[in-house]
């Protein structure tokens, strides 16, 4: 901590109550936004709380003038704040913090206009924020992480605070992403349902209304949602959506859209370029979209196996909560592993389409009879052992959902296609059962 | 294959009698919604545990009161007389209204009483006396006690791990010989049972999770973790609520990767797929008793849509012998015979005395829901009782 002077570490308080004063007496909804803004680390914010660190009195200082009194609750509780995240004491930071959102959120109810939004939106990133760090100084204390839950509470308060008629309320849709981010990371997806249900069904509010940026965040959390409960059509129209409508630029978001309606949209048949892939760096999914194009189901079945294991990213704070010390695997964790197995019959379509291809460019005579032992072949060719029983029991499940067309003569041992499309497209819906 | 479990004495803090070394939550930390039943007072306004100090399996009061009001059970009764019990045989009863306040000590077993009382409680599985139903639904009222005793006093040590573990796979095995009852309340009977393993499951879950060691796992926990994809291969049974995707999120890495883990997550492979022929044969070479017992269902399930493909896709002029279906599904063949039957579909005689489905019939239908289970053959478990 750098040395400041008593005098310096008055005119630093100072300043910084006279620039919150004028920010809300004239409305200047950017200025307060920076003031609030403890995780940009900005010099001037940490320059303010050495200066708090050193006076130690700052609420003396806020009491002298009217100017500043009027808003000494909600000041004395930012400064004990930012004192104690200076110093690295992070539950600290985030109880007072606390208290300060709560008191800021009072007051942005009396104001009338929808001046302060901008504001509120930093002041629900920073709660929950602090709250991750706080319960990661918990967990490494060997105490219960709580404050993220907190945290979850807080922002419900907030979001019934703006859930009203008036202009305040298309600040709705950011709060409901903060809950999604924080439910998500609590692992506590079910308390999603209840925000979405007052966002999707209250007259109040009109979804176009809502800025862009919230929209797209907005329908990633509920596609995400539909995958998870493996509703792959509504997952395909919202992850869809979040792609159309986001910033190109934003390359990261786009990948984690990407990440999601990939495995949705191979499922429904549908199958990404290799360019696509590799400019968004979602090498995970090259083998699995390969073994598709070639009917390759030990590539598939490696391919899964791979990112199961495959060490990525440590999820820091998610592995904290858990007090886990472990690296995750991709697929498992992302919960779509569960979409990527149910691939395989449409790999093993792919297979029966090249046999059938490559039995008429030599015989085309006969080319729509698929002999099991053929195909045994063809798969232990692929070091994968199946005996007859096996083959045509995977036939007989093709043939049933419509993935070949076409009937099994058990007795000959044999699969007779359909002439004419005996390996139908899904065409956008997923494999029928 | 027979996962015989520990003597029951193996308690960590044995001669302890609850108290602080067996807490698994900190004070602070009591969640203030639990979703077992249990009391429903002000928990986590209380400020310590109760640790209970009842020293036989029924708190004395509790048995004089319900000698008096004759309110024994047949296996409570001694010699038969409705309204004397002993310590020896009467066994302390649920209570559903149970709130903090009313609770003492002395009406509360500490967890080597409890023990005692779940050894003597499962001993009277083998009882022939009586119809099981009548043991049924003893052993599931008095479990239940003892699971409230526990939570009242926020017990959670090893020893706890395996007295939940026993109950759970009673709740299993009764959902096996339940099967063989007939009356109109099995079915009821069913649907609680089925309610209370999901409950204890949870339970023990949570247990496994306190405390937990970084990169430990306990002795049974990958096979009793297991139970849990297996009610829920089906996405629409929500039986405990969460869908698996999220609930695979949360798993170890240990966990994913252990034997039992790895099973279950072929089978659910093969049962998204259809697979039948893979899921038949890896639960027969694989499973164990109480991964069979809840996968039954399911085998059913499988079975059922095995038969339905292969009528809907072979060829009409080449019916399908049931020596060979009864094969690919591991049933005997009279039983192939019955399940047709019950899937609306004829079976006919061939002209050289085989018995044969004939395919493409149009009346198939899914089974009733109903407990008829066909042994599944070739499985290579031994049976736990």
């Amino acid at each position: 901590m750098a040395y400041v002077s008593m005098g310096e570490a008055h005119r630093r308080i100072t300043e910084y109550l006279n620039r919150f004063c004028d920010a809300v007496s004239y409305q200047d909804s950017s200025m307060l936004c920076r003031l609030l803004s403890f995780s940009s680390n900005s010099p001037s914010l940490l320059s303010l709380a050495d200066a708090l660190n050193v006076f130690q009195d700052a609420s003396s200082l806020i009491r002298q003038s009217d100017k500043f009194s009027e808003y000494g609750e909600i000041l004395a509780h930012l400064f004990r704040s930012l004192q104690s995240y200076r110093v690295g004491n992070l539950v600290e930071a985030y109880l007072a913090f606390e208290k300060f959102a709560n008191a800021f959120v009072q007051e942005f109810r009396n104001w009338e206009s929808a001046w302060a939004l901008e504001a509120l939106y930093v002041v629900c990133y920073e709660v929950r924020i602090l709250a991750e760090k706080a319960d990661k100084e918990l967990t490494s204390n060997g105490k219960s992480p709580e404050k993220l839950k907190a945290a979850g509470s807080l922002l419900m308060k907030v979001f019934g605070v703006l859930a009203g008629k008036g202009p305040k309320r298309v600040g709705a849709l950011y709060v409901t992403c903060q809950l999604f981010k924080t439910y998500f990371k609590l692992g506590t997806v079910n308390l999603c349902r209840s925000v979405i249900r007052s966002i999707e069904t209250a007259r109040i509010f009109d979804f176009e209304e809502f800025p862009r940026r919230d929209k797209v965040t907005y329908m990633y959390y509920t596609g995400r949602l539909e995958v998870f409960n493996e509703n792959f059509p509504a997952a395909d129209t919202k992850l869809s959506y979040a792609l159309q409508h986001c910033n190109p630029e934003r390359e990261r978001n786009i990948r984690m859209i990407l990440k999601y309606l990939i495995p949705v949209k191979l499922s429904l048949g549908v199958i990404p370029k290799d360019e696509l892939l590799q400019k968004y760096n979602l090498h995970e999914y090259m083998n699995v979209v390969q073994a598709l194009r070639k009917g390759d189901l030990r590539l598939l079945r490696h391919a899964l196996q791979e990112h199961e294991d495959r060490y990525v990213f440590p999820l820091t704070s998610y592995c904290t909560y858990l007090h886990l010390n472990c690296i995750v695997a991709v697929f498992l964790r992302s919960g779509v592993y569960l979409v990527l197995e149910k691939l395989e019959l449409q790999v093993y379509q792919r297979l029966m389409k090249k046999i059938y291809i490559i039995q008429k460019l030599s015989d085309p005579a006969r080319a729509h009879q698929l002999k099991l032992e053929v195909i045994a072949k063809a798969l232990r060719w692929l070091e994968i052992d199946m005996d007859l029983d096996e083959v045509e029991c995977i036939m007989t499940i093709l043939i049933y959902k419509n993935l070949v067309k076409g009937y099994l003569a058990h007795k000959s041992k044999v699969v007779v296609l359909s002439k004419q499309d005996p390996f139908p497209k899904l065409n956008g819906k997923p494999v029928g059962s | 294959m027979n996962r015989r479990s520990r003597g029951s004495s193996s308690s960590s803090s044995s001669g302890s009698v609850g108290g602080a070394s067996d807490s698994y939550r900190r004070r602070s930390d009591v969640p203030r919604n639990r979703s077992n039943d249990n009391t429903k007072g002000g928990d986590s306004a209380d400020v310590s545990f109760i640790v209970g100090t009842c020293s036989s399996m029924c708190p004395e009061r509790e048995r004089v009161t319900r000698e008096r009001l004759r309110d024994l059970s047949v296996f409570e009764r001694l010699h038969g007389n409705p309204t004397k019990s002993s310590s020896d045989l009467a066994v302390k009863k649920f209570c559903r209204t149970l709130s903090a306040a009313d609770v003492q000590a002395s009406d509360v077993r500490p967890l080597s009483v409890l023990e005692e009382t779940l050894s003597y409680l499962l001993s009277l599985l083998d009882s022939r006396e009586h119809p099981f139903e009548v043991v049924h639904d003893f052993i599931f009222d008095r479990t239940r006690s003892i699971r409230q005793d526990l939570s009242i006093q926020n017990l959670a040590s090893e020893g706890v791990i395996h007295l939940y573990e026993e109950i759970v796979k009673f709740h299993v095995i009764s959902r096996q010989r339940l099967q063989g009852c007939s009356g109109t309340s099995i079915s009821s009977m069913h649907h609680l049972n089925m309610e209370q393993l999901a409950k204890t499951l949870t339970t023990l879950y949570n247990i496994y999770d306190a405390n937990r060691k970084p990169d430990y796992i306990y002795e049974n926990e990958a096979e009793f973790r297991s139970l849990y994809v297996l009610l829920h291969l089906n996405t629409s049974s929500g039986v405990m609520g969460e869908p698996l995707s999220l609930w695979f999120r949360k798993l170890t890495s240990n966990l994913i990767k252990s034997k039992e883990m790895c099973f279950v997550r072929k089978l659910l492979r093969s049962y998204r797929n259809g697979n039948y022929r893979s899921f038949l044969r890896t639960t027969a070479s694989e499973a164990t008793y109480l991964q069979y017992c809840i996968s039954e269902p399911h085998i059913r399930e499988m079975r059922s849509f095995a038969v339905e493909c292969i009528n809907n896709v072979c060829y009409k002029l080449q019916p399908y012998p049931l020596l060979r279906l009864s094969h690919n599904l591991m049933m005997k063949e009279m039983d192939v015979e019955s399940l047709c039957h019950e899937c609306g579909l004829e079976i006919r005689t061939d002209s050289d005395g085989s018995i044969v489905l004939p395919t493409k019939q149009t009346n198939f239908c899914r089974p009733k829901e109903g407990f008829r289970n066909y042994d599944l053959i070739g499985i290579e478990v031994e049976r736990l009782l």
